[in-house]
C-alpha cells in the first residue's frame, strides 16, 4: 500500500449538526483507500463524529457561523485525526467519564462521547489555545492493528 | 439528502414497529425522539425498533433510547431491539447496552418475546 496525499486532507464545515455526515464521509472514503479494515475505519468515524458532535453541540451551540475543522493524517501504521476550534478551551482527554454499570442502572443520558472516544482511539491529545495558536486542537490517533 | 428516516406501524397484536433507515446522530437523534414521543403519547407501550435499514448509529441515537426506556418500563412496556447490523450492534455493546436492552436477530423475534395480552 502506497501512502499519498489523497489519503490525508482537511475538511471545514459550519458548526451545526446537519454538516457531520459530510465529515464522516470526507474519513471515509480516506481510510477505505488507505486499507485499514472495516472495523477500523468504524471506530475511527464514530470517535470523530462524537468529538465534533461535542464540539457543535456544548461548545459552538449549533451556530453556523462559527466551524469545525478536520484534518486527516494517514501513515502506514496509524491514523491521526485533528479536529481544531476556537471555542472555549474543553480537554476531553483529562474529563471525567461515566461509569457505565451506574449509568445504564440510573438510566442517565448523554455524555458519552467522550468514553467512545477513549475507547476507540489509541491516543487522545489536546492542545488549548495560546500564545502561539488561537486555536484549540484535539488529536486522535489510531494505530493499525492488522 | 434524506439522511434517517423512521416509520411507526402497529400491528394487529397492539405492537408498535419503528423501522429505521439511514443514519441515526447528534443531528437526526431529534428527529427519532419525537417519532417515539408521538407513539408514546398514542398509547404505545409495546415498542420494537427495526435496525435493519440502520447503516450507522452514535451516541446520541443510543440517547433516545434512554429518554424513554424507564417510563415505558415504568408502564408494563418494553423498547426491545431488533435486526441489526453488526457494525451498529458493536456500538451497542462498545458501551455495555445489551445489559439494559434486549436485542434480538429478527423484528418477529421481538415481537415474540413481548407476552400475549389474552388472559
Amino acid at each position: 500500500m502506497t501512502f499519498n496525499a489523497s489519503h490525508s486532507g482537511t475538511i471545514n464545515v459550519p458548526a451545526t449538526t446537519d454538516h457531520l455526515h459530510e465529515i464522516r464521509e470526507f474519513l471515509r472514503e480516506r481510510i477505505r483507500a488507505a486499507g485499514f479494515s472495516e472495523f477500523e475505519e468504524n471506530g475511527i468515524v464514530l470517535a470523530v463524529d462524537e468529538a465534533c458532535s461535542n464540539l457543535i453541540r456544548h461548545a459552538y451551540h449549533n451556530d453556523p457561523t462559527q466551524s469545525v475543522e478536520v484534518s486527516l493524517a494517514i501513515e502506514s501504521d496509524a491514523v491521526t485525526v485533528r479536529i481544531c476550534d476556537t471555542a472555549t478551551p474543553f480537554d476531553p482527554s483529562s474529563a471525567e467519564v461515566p461509569d457505565m454499570p451506574t449509568y445504564l442502572q440510573e438510566r442517565r443520558n448523554g455524555g458519552l462521547g467522550i468514553l467512545i472516544m477513549r475507547r476507540v482511539m489509541d491516543m487522545i491529545d489536546y492542545v488549548p489555545c495560546g500564545p502561539t495558536s488561537n486555536r484549540n486542537m484535539l488529536v486522535l490517533t489510531k494505530r493499525r492493528t492488522a | 439528502m434524506n439522511q434517517f428516516t423512521a416509520l411507526t406501524q402497529q400491528d394487529e397484536r397492539g405492537i408498535c414497529c419503528i423501522d429505521l433507515a439511514g443514519y441515526l446522530d447528534a443531528h437526526t437523534a431529534t428527529e427519532l425522539e419525537s417519532i417515539m414521543s408521538a407513539a408514546i403519547t398514542n398509547g404505545c407501550r409495546r415498542i420494537v425498533v427495526n435496525f435493519a435499514d440502520l447503516e450507522y448509529i452514535s451516541s446520541a441515537g443510543l440517547g433516545v433510547f434512554m429518554v424513554f426506556i424507564e417510563s415505558i418500563r415504568s408502564d408494563g412496556g418494553d423498547i426491545k431491539l431488533a435486526a441489526m447490523k453488526p457494525k451498529v450492534f458493536t456500538v451497542f455493546d462498545l458501551l455495555g447496552f445489551p445489559v439494559l436492552f434486549e436485542i434480538y436477530p429478527t423484528v418477529e423475534e421481538a415481537k415474540q418475546a413481548f407476552p400475549s395480552l389474552e388472559a
